[in-house]
């Protein structure tokens, strides 16, 4: 068994990275291994938003990692500085920037770089998904 | 211009390759952020410029309309984190009609036979 | 010892040049999404650099009704094949 990490830099619905990476990820998980986290950086943050709204016949993306997390305990880390200026906030940081509404919310969780340099650094995988 | 010998690369804990230009896109920036925060956890962090990658080094680079930051300030900063551990593709260079003495960090130039090498020595390579 | 993913189309030969620079001699390559397209055998000039260590993820073919045009010189893999590579390969870079 080996401990797997993702990296995801596309935006849903704009390129095939997203549904690659969700779809390697569903390997991962039910071919014995750890998905440990995925990290959405670059456009990939929009992979968060719990707005997503995409038509019935479609994959729901943002469903889809939510569920990893749940069957799997897989950890939904976005980036914050790329989420903030993209317009992806949770509900503590609409507080703190006086914004009205918010679009994150867990099991995604808001987070420093550093997350990715640890999710690097300490599995023994990690795979990126670019457009 | 005299390339660095494989013999010369020293392993770093973290690679990062910039192959995107600055201003076009976020690519460049984001991945400068990558190595400026894994220098910060501790982390030993080299740079490969590959590709368009390379026009980040050049001199007189400015913020763009509407105040567009430019990639020159973190680049500026990448001593302050101790990464000095600088290469770029020197055909990279050369397809481009620039030579380092142009550039605005003290990068070594790999050969095609080093750039593999380099990225086979690493731990961890993140490309951008 | 690495693994490659590449997505893009043998269109983008700048992507080709960089990672071709960067393959060291016992690397595998696995063309994915855009990069299927690689593996049609009028492309095989882009894939010169590679030694023959290529594959391609099948579904991603089969999507782009691709499946019966492989160069006979990649090997096609599902996505099992596609985690094996990753497990056999300590470590796995993406070019884009």
């Amino acid at each position: 068994m080996l401990n797997y990490a993702l990296l995801v830099h596309g935006a849903p619905y704009s390129h095939q990275a997203a549904l690659s990476a969700l779809r390697f990820a569903d390997t991962v998980v039910t071919s014995g291994h750890r998905l440990v986290s995925v990290f959405f950086y670059h456009d990939g943050v929009h992979n968060a938003s719990a707005l997503m709204s995409p038509p019935q016949d479609e994959v729901h993306l943002a469903e889809g990692w939510q569920r990893l997390h749940q069957d799997y305990g897989t950890q939904l880390l976005v980036c914050i500085a790329a989420g903030l200026r993209r317009g992806l906030l949770s509900a503590d940081e609409a507080n703190r920037h006086g914004l009205a509404s918010h679009n994150v919310e867990a099991p995604f969780e808001l987070t420093g770089i550093g997350q990715l340099v640890d999710a690097m650094l300490n599995n023994d995988r990690l795979i990126t998904f670019a457009p | 211009m005299t390339s660095v010998h494989v013999s010369d690369i020293e392993p770093q804990d973290v690679l990062i390759v910039l192959r995107h230009p600055p201003h076009g896109s976020h690519w460049l920036r984001e991945g400068i952020d990558v190595a400026l925060v894994a220098a910060a956890f501790g982390q030993r962090v080299g740079l490969l410029f590959q590709g368009d990658g390379v026009y980040a080094l050049l001199e007189g680079q400015q913020s763009g309309a509407l105040g567009q930051k430019g990639t020159h300030p973190q680049l500026a900063m990448l001593e302050m984190y101790d990464i000095d551990s600088l290469w770029v593709s020197a055909a990279a260079l050369s397809e481009r009609g620039l030579s380092v003495d142009e550039l605005m960090l003290p990068v070594k130039p790999l050969s095609a036979e080093a750039v593999a090498e380099l990225i086979q020595a690493q731990p961890h390579t993140l490309i951008f | 010892m690495l693994l490659h993913l590449l997505n893009r189309s043998p269109q983008s030969t700048a992507v080709y040049r960089d990672l071709g620079e960067a393959f060291g001699v016992n690397d595998q390559l696995l063309l994915i999404e855009d990069a299927c397209y690689a593996a049609l055998p009028a492309a095989s000039g882009v894939l010169a650099a590679f030694g023959g260590r290529i594959s391609v993820l099948e579904e991603d073919l089969v999507s782009r009704g691709l499946a019966g045009r492989v160069s006979p010189a990649i090997t096609v893999v599902d996505m099992k094949g596609f985690l094996a590579l990753t497990e056999t390969h300590e470590r796995c870079v993406s070019w884009f």
